[in-house]
């Protein structure tokens, strides 16, 4: 009686009891191991790198795809040098402003955020604002105001673009 | 020597008692601040699993003020024994 009915219940509550987990809060380290990522200045220079690593290789592929057709007075090799190097040119000055890109929007989105504790579109319309001011400020104001919008523009639409994907 | 060293079983109880309503105070207190916190902060549309940067610094603002007014109402509760 005691002993048939005992069995049952104890095998449920061994089954049941594994579930419930207690609660495990994080400890200092994951804490800290965490905040490097919520620092401003790593995370924009991870995002420079990353935008470095971005020109180099559409400079690359866009170096590779206007070379213009020399004198046949090249020979084949010379010319294959003479394409490596416009290439590797073209990509070196494309990296560079796809990482002032990067470590620009990031480090103005990261700023942003901060300051107004709130995850919003208007991060990404504020910092593509200041990319694109920043990038196109050598060609006067109009030129700023002009670049501002349209990177703001764009980064709003890459932005949703990345969003629907998840 | 005696009563000072080994409480009376009263005096136990009292103290398992307040004890008790302290324990039951505190975990009142933590579930209050992690329900209105998490409602202030977080949106209700979940996008990806870990809290971003915004919902990190909301979450860090609204426990230092709420820790603050607790303690300041706490304070304000404790010195004024006559009713205000």
């Amino acid at each position: 009686m005691a002993a048939s009915d005992g069995e049952p219940q104890a095998a449920t509550k061994e089954a049941e009891k594994p579930k419930i987990e207690p609660l495990r809060l994080p400890t200092p380290e994951e804490i800290r191991g965490q905040d490097i990522w919520n620092n401003c200045a790593v995370r924009s220079v991870v995002s420079g790198i990353m935008g470095g690593g971005l020109g180099l290789f559409m400079g690359l592929f866009l170096g590779a795809l206007d070379n213009p057709l020399m004198q046949e007075e090249m020979t084949a090799k010379q010319q294959f040098i003479y394409t490596a190097k416009q290439m590797g040119r073209r990509s070196f000055s494309s990296a560079k402003t796809f990482a002032v890109m990067g470590l620009i929007f990031s480090a103005a989105e990261c700023v942003v955020e901060k300051a107004r504790a709130k995850h919003d579109t208007t991060n990404t319309v504020v910092a593509g604002c200041v990319t694109g001011g920043a990038i196109s400020a050598k060609g006067g104001p109009k030129a700023a105001c002009a670049g501002c919008a349209g990177f703001a523009a764009f980064s709003v639409l890459i932005e949703k673009f990345l969003d629907r994907h998840d | 020597m005696a009563a000072t060293s080994a409480p009376t079983n009263i005096e136990k109880e009292q103290i398992f008692g307040m004890a008790e309503k302290e324990m039951e105070y505190r975990v009142d207190l933590f579930n209050r601040l992690t329900a209105t916190c998490f409602d202030k902060c977080i949106e209700k549309r979940y996008k990806e699993s870990e809290l971003n940067m915004g919902e990190n610094g909301c979450i860090d603002r609204c426990v230092s003020k709420y820790w603050q007014v607790t303690n300041l109402v706490g304070q304000l509760l404790g010195s004024n024994r006559p009713p205000v």
